[in-house]
Formats: structure tokens, C-alpha cells, sequence
């Protein structure tokens, strides 16, 4: 921070920002020391959402634990669903149906616009432009119409299951969801018009909160705030899974590493995802969802009412001590979810019940580089970082 | 863990063991490659060097440290037995972007001696990573620059990972202290 | 009635009680305390498609002082709890909760070492609200069902029936 010789010092003030404030989206706590309006020094203060969510993971069999994660990122639960299943999968060493991966993909890339849309109409918000929001949270409607009609749920999905899917998508899904592919982009242009080169959110947005390259890495940064950076690193490109490597789609990367960048990054990648979701309709194929195998899938329910087989395989899935179970290992699974790489590592000692499940959540990570990215700013900057990096609360703290 | 296979003939053993090898001839404890993740085993001593080596040599290039975290083995009895009953274990996820290479290092500590060094000046974002590993397992990190508990109140008694810490804590959330300070 | 007829179309007579309750129940300011998913249905409430003004309780307040109706939504931790009764203790006479979810009501879920089992424990709830997350249709229920507390509430100390002490 630069001092100004001129300048009669002044006492330094001490300033408590949350955990409940209105920009904080959750419950996380800054406490700053003030220079006039420069702000010193910043010192972020969490756990005030901590669930226990990888104790929890020890004591719930493998089906379970997908209800505990809806509620980690609420903002995008498809994506963290997905993911987790993904990394109980790799630990059994299955291969799900090629249905059941396209409508992952294309519900993970719909959450990730849902996500998007809350993060801009929040973060547009808390700058004063409020009428963002509520184009954003419009979209977000019309998606969880989606999601409610092929969940049950509007926000805690539980979709997916371990070798599958809860059931398959709805007749009249891929109508429902071509029509929003069709609307959204208007919004976007909407808001394009409405923040991209407007006078005030340029003055608030550019050059506040610079990361650097080099330091994005250092910070563990990854998602939408590691490529506004300008690190072109998208797992969905680097590590393909779920047949991500079949699509065709850019990676936008910015270049100054800015709040604003991070603005125009989340912007492109919605579109981006448009273009997923489009192709994975067009060429969704047939088929069952569930992978064929009486030890991991439910049968269906014919099955299980109709014959004695089936209604055993049933009983042994859901039974206590039976169920899915992996052999013993471990394995790290991450995936791109919309805040960045969200990893799963479970250790397993061969029982129903993981022995030890770690979840490797983004938005903990950005939200240590929040000092480094405020201090020598204004006061007023903390707001726009802190909805630049999107924290999540319940990933934070899990 | 014994899992997948043990990679034995020298010529077949991926570059970092063979790098690591030479450098530090007897640091691994073990190698193994199961689901196609590559996951050494290291000695305590000497691992500051060891990963400080792995992001600066230029032909790993670990940049990316994705995660810390530990494990507590005291009810898997052979794992136990392998290391010598270290009860846990501390578990790095290396990551290189030039590379699209994973690593996975671990670490058995053992409990009478329960500390590790801090990799906060390697990489910024194992600061909070070994902070929360603390806050969940009690175990400390030497020349770490702000060792506090990060999720769990400061005057929190026990570390809820812990195998032998039940789900329901111990009576914390009846006696938990109400006066929190300045708020 | 019949001073009414004789006081022309313009003036109505009413008591106090229902005047004053009138105007509380049509104008709740909500302090949301939002803390996890039932804030983000906390926050569709309030945008467009399901309007929380049209029941006049659109003017949030992020301060306590200035608000009479608690929504607490989403999970309180140990470390969370001193926090919310601290507000709950600066919000101004009269005032109401909702424990909005399962999880502010008993811990939902989540029975681990560091939630809360039940923010009622700590401070009085006037509606629980069930679902994990509630619906916004349920939230606006809730606050009608507020507006029902409201009605039966007095102004005179004396007439005051199970107000809650504090
Ligand atoms: S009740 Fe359900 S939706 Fe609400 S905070 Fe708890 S887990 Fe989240």
C-alpha cells in the first residue's frame, strides 16, 4: 500500500463485516482495519455454517451421502451430485449407461447457468444494480421449473445415484429445455446492455481485486476465477470425464484477472454451456440409465413387486450393512463445477459406509485469497470481490 | 495401501518415482497405481525438501497443490500394520497443469509426535488447507504462520475427524459458550 | 355504528387494537437471517415470480433495529447461535420468528456435533415452518400465518395475551 507522505495520520478503525451482512450471501465474517477509507489489513473469520458434512460421510452408506450433497453448494446441487457420484463410480470401477452420462452433462451445464445467473444477480446487487437480480433469478425460475419436473425438487435434487440416475428424464425434457436455450441468450444480451459498458459497474469492476497469473495458481485458484487470470485450465477440457472430450466448446479466458474479467468469464461460460446442452440433446441416445448391475442399481419397480429376485436385490441395496460397496482404496475425483474444482476423496475400507470422505470445496479456496486481493483497496471493494469469487457459505464451511 | 499393483522392475516406474529416487534415495515407502492414480508414500523426515523439490524441479512441475487433508486409520487395522501404527496419515494432492498430472503424497504421522511441516511457504493455499487439518484432527504444522482453529469455535475441545470423536460431539452442543467475543 | 351514520361516508370508527394491527400486519419488515440453501427459496420469495410485496412484507432490513419479523433460515452452528439471539435480543418490541426448514427447527438432516438441534431452544419461534428447503409458496403462507399472530395482538399491556416476554 502506498502511503501518502501528506497526509496526517489518522487512528486506524477496526470494521466487523458479518457474519451477518447483506453482501457476506451467507455467513462468513472479515474483520478489516481501516485507514480512512484504504483498507490495512484483512482478517476473514468462517466456520459460522460448519455441518459437519465429512463426519457425516463416515456414517452414511454411499446412497445416503448424495442427500448431504445438495446442501454443500446450493446454488448449482446438480453439479455437486454429479461429482460425488462420479468419484464413487471411478471407486467401483463402473461404467454408467452413455444416457445417464449425456443427462448428467446436461443438467450439470443447466446448473451451472442457474448458478451463474444467481451469482450475477447477486453480485450486481450488492453494486447497487438491482434490477439484475431480478433478471437473474427469472432465468433461475424457469430453470428449476426444469429441474423440478425431472427431480421432484426444486433445490435439493438428489438426482443422481451411484451406477445411474433417481429415474430417467421426463417426456417433453428436451422441448422444455430447447425453449430455455432459446430465451436465455436474450437475457444475456440484456444484461450485456445493461452492465458490460456501463459508466458505473466499469468504475466499480475494473481493476479491483487483481490476481495475478502466477498467484492464482499459487492460491489454488481454479474455475471461472482461475481463467479470468488468464490460466486457460478447465477440467472438463484437461481431464475430460463424462464424455466432455465429445463437445465442442471454448474456454473463455480473460486477461487481467479483475473483478470485471471474472464478470465477462461467468458471461461467456454460460453461453458456452448452451452450446453443451445443445449438442448433448441433439445427439442423446437410448437406452437405459441405470447400469445393469443388481448390486449397485435399485431394479426397477416392477421387479421388486413382481418377483422374488428382485424384490431381494432391493432389500439387500437398502439394507443396512448391505448396499453398495466399494472395494477397499481410495480415490480423488474432481470435477469442474461452476465455482471451480470440486473434488471428492473417499477412502474406503470395503463396508457399505466410506471411511473417510474429504471434500476439496472451491469456494474455501478463493476465499483465502480475500485479504490479498482487498488489502490497499477501498472499503468499498470488499463488496465487489467478495461477489466476484462467488463463496458459497455451506461449501465454505461444509 | 496395498492396492493395484506394486511397481517393481525400475525401467516400468513413473518419472517422479524415478526422480524422486535419485534425489532422495530413501524416502518412499511406497508406490502404488491403482485406478489410475498415482500415490507415493514418504517418510516424515525430509518432506519439506521433497515437495519444495516437486514444484521447483522442472520436469514434475507439481504447481498445483489441490489438497491437503489427513486421514485417521486407527480402525483399519491393516493399513496400521504397514506403517508402523502411525494412526493418521497426511494426504497431499499434487496437480501439474503443464503436465495434466496428478500425485498423490502421503504422509503417516504418527501420534505421539503428531506435527508435520507447514508447506504454507511453497504453496499460499496450503495456509488454510493445514489450518482446517488441525481444527479436524489435532495435528500440528511446524513453522506454519497463523496455526489457529478456522471452522470450529477457538475454544472448541476436541477434533471432531477423529475416529474416536462421536457424530453428535460430546455435550458441545448443549454447553457451547454463548458469550461469544466481540460479535 | 351509530356514530358512523351520523359522521357521513368518510370516517369509519375502529379500535386502536385493530387499527394499530392493521398496519403492523400489512407492513412486516423482515430481518432475513439466512444462512444456507432455505436462504436462496428465502431469496426467490423475493424476486419476481413469487413477489413477497404483495403481502407487504417486501421491505427487508439487514438491521435488526429497524425490523419486526425474524426469518431464520438455513442451519445455525454453535458458532452461528450467539450471533442470532444477539440480533433476535436488538430487534424492537413487538417482534416474531419464523424458523423457516428443517434445519432451524430441529437440526434437519443434520445430526452432527456442531448444529444447533433447534434454534426454539434459544429463542422463541412464533411458525415453524417444515420442508427442506420450504417452498416459497410456504414462506408466504408462514408470513400470512404471522399476519394471523399479528391480528390478535393488543396494544394495551394489560389486554396482551401470550406475548412473548423478553
Ligand atoms: S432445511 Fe434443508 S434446505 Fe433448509 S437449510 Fe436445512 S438442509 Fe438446507
Amino acid at each position: 500500500m502506498q502511503k501518502d507522505p501528506n497526509r496526517v495520520p489518522g487512528e486506524p478503525m477496526t470494521l466487523n463485516f458479518g457474519p451477518q451482512h447483506p453482501a457476506t450471501h451467507g455467513t462468513l465474517r472479515i474483520v478489516v482495519e481501516l485507514d480512512g477509507e484504504t483498507v490495512v489489513k484483512a482478517t476473514p473469520h468462517l466456520g459460522y455454517l460448519h455441518t459437519g458434512f465429512e463426519k457425516l460421510g463416515e456414517h452414511h452408506d454411499y446412497n445416503q451421502y448424495i442427500v448431504v450433497t445438495d446442501r454443500m453448494n446450493y446454488l448449482s446441487p446438480l453439479s455437486n451430485n454429479f461429482g460425488y457420484v462420479l468419484a464413487v463410480e471411478k471407486l467401483l470401477d463402473i461404467q454408467v449407461p452413455e444416457r445417464c452420462e449425456y443427462v448428467r452433462v446436461i443438467l450439470a451445464e443447466l446448473s451451472r447457468i442457474a448458478d451463474h445467473m444467481v451469482w450475477l444477480g447477486m453480485g450486481a446487487l450488492d453494486l447497487g444494480a438491482f434490477t439484475v437480480m431480478l433478471y437473474g433469478f427469472e432465468e433461475r425460475e424457469k430453470l428449476y421449473s426444469i429441474f423440478e419436473k425431472t427431480t421432484g425438487a426444486r433445490l435439493t435434487t438428489s438426482y443422481t445415484r451411484v451406477g445411474g440416475l433417481l429415474r430417467d428424464i421426463y417426456d417433453g425434457f428436451e422441448e422444455d429445455v430447447r425453449m430455455f436455450l432459446s430465451t436465455f441468450p436474450k437475457t444475456l444480451k440484456e444484461v450485456h446492455t445493461l452492465l458490460t459498458r456501463n459508466r458505473i459497474w466499469m468504475d466499480r469492476t475494473k481493476d479491483v481485486g487483481v490476481v495475478s497469473a502466477e498467484d492464482a495458481i499459487d492460491y489454488g485458484f481454479t474455475g471461472p476465477c482461475l481463467r479470468a487470470s488468464g490460466v486457460d485450465w478447465d477440467l472438463r477440457k484437461a481431464e475430460p470425464y463424462s464424455y466432455y472430450e465429445k463437445f465442442d466448446f471454448d474456454v473463455p479466458v480473460g486477461a487481467n484477472g479483475d473483478v470485471y474479467d471474472r464478470y465477462l468469464v461467468r458471461m461467456e461460460e454460460m453461453i458456452q454451456s448452451g452450446r453443451i446442452i445443445q449438442q448433448a440433446l441433439d445427439n442423446l441416445p437410448d437406452g437405459p440409465v441405470n447400469v445393469d448391475d443388481y448390486k449397485i442399481s435399485l431394479p426397477t419397480k416392477e421387479d421388486a413387486y413382481g418377483n422374488i429376485e428382485g424384490l431381494i436385490h432391493h432389500f439387500k441395496i437398502i439394507m443396512d450393512g448391505h448396499g453398495v460397496q466399494p472395494p477397499a482404496g481410495e480415490v480423488y475425483c474432481a470435477t469442474e463445477s461452476p465455482n471451480g474444482e470440486l473434488g471428492f476423496y473417499i477412502v474406503s475400507d470395503g463396508s457399505g459406509k466410506a471411511y473417510r470422505i474429504r471434500i476439496r470445496p472451491p469456494s474455501f479456496i478463493h476465499f483465502q485469497a480475500l485479504p490479498h486481493m482487498i488489502e490497499g483497496g477501498m472499503v468499498a471493494d470488499i463488496v465487489a470481490v467478495l461477489g466476484s469469487l462467488n463463496i458459497i457459505a455451506g461449501e465454505l464451511d461444509r | 495401501m496395498s492396492e493395484g499393483q506394486e511397481v517393481t522392475a525400475e525401467e516400468q516406474q513413473p518419472l517422479v518415482v524415478q526422480k524422486v529416487q535419485e534425489q532422495y534415495p530413501d524416502a518412499i515407502l511406497d508406490v502404488s497405481d491403482a485406478r489410475g492414480e498415482l500415490t507415493i508414500t514418504v517418510r516424515k523426515e525430509g518432506i519439506y525438501e521433497l515437495m519444495a523439490f516437486l514444484k521447483s524441479d522442472s520436469e514434475l512441475a507439481y504447481n498445483f497443490l489441490a489438497d491437503v487433508t489427513a486421514v485417521d486409520y486407527s480402525l483399519m487395522e491393516d493399513v496400521l500394520m504397514k506403517h508402523d501404527y502411525a494412526r493418521f496419515t497426511v494426504v497431499y494432492h499434487l496437480l501439474s497443469t503443464e503436465r495434466k498430472e496428478r500425485l498423490r503424497v502421503k504422509v503417516p504421522v504418527h501420534e505421539k509426535e503428531l506435527s508435520i511441516p507447514s508447506m504454507a511457504s511453497i504453496w499460499k493455499v496450503a495456509n488454510w488447507l493445514e489450518r482446517e487439518t488441525y481444527d479436524m484432527f489435532g495435528i500440528t504444522f511446524d513453522a506454519h504462520p497463523d496455526l489457529r482453529r478456522i471452522l470450529m469455535p477457538d475454544d472448541y475441545e476436541g477434533y471432531p475427524l477423529r475416529k474416536d470423536y462421536p457424530l453428535r460431539g460430546r455435550g458441545e452442543r448443549e454447553t457451547f459458550n454463548f458469550e461469544e467475543q466481540n460479535v | 355504528m351509530g356514530l358512523e351514520s351520523q359522521l357521513g361516508d368518510n370516517i369509519f370508527t375502529t379500535t386502536i387494537d385493530k387499527f394499530v394491527n392493521w398496519g403492523r400486519k400489512n407492513s412486516l419488515w423482515p430481518m432475513p437471517f439466512g444462512t444456507a440453501c432455505c436462504a436462496i427459496e428465502m431469496m426467490a420469495t423475493l424476486a419476481s415470480k413469487f413477489d413477497l410485496s404483495r403481502f407487504g412484507a417486501e421491505a427487508i432490513r439487514f438491521s435488526p433495529r429497524q425490523s419486526d419479523l425474524l426469518i431464520v433460515s438455513g442451519r445455525i452452528s454453535i458458532k452461528m447461535m450467539p450471533v442470532l439471539k444477539k440480533i433476535y435480543d436488538q430487534m424492537p418490541d413487538p417482534k416474531w420468528v419464523i424458523s423457516m426448514g428443517a434445519c432451524a427447527s430441529t437440526g434437519g438432516v443434520f445430526d452432527t456435533y456442531t448444529l444447533v438441534q433447534g434454534v426454539d431452544g434459544f429463542i422463541p419461534v412464533d411458525i415453524y415452518l417444515p420442508g427442506c428447503p420450504p417452498r416459497p409458496e410456504d414462506l408466504i403462507d408462514a408470513v400470512i400465518q404471522i399476519q394471523h399472530i399479528v391480528e390478535q395482538e393488543s396494544v394495551s399491556p394489560k389486554r396482551q395475551s401470550g406475548a412473548i416476554a423478553s
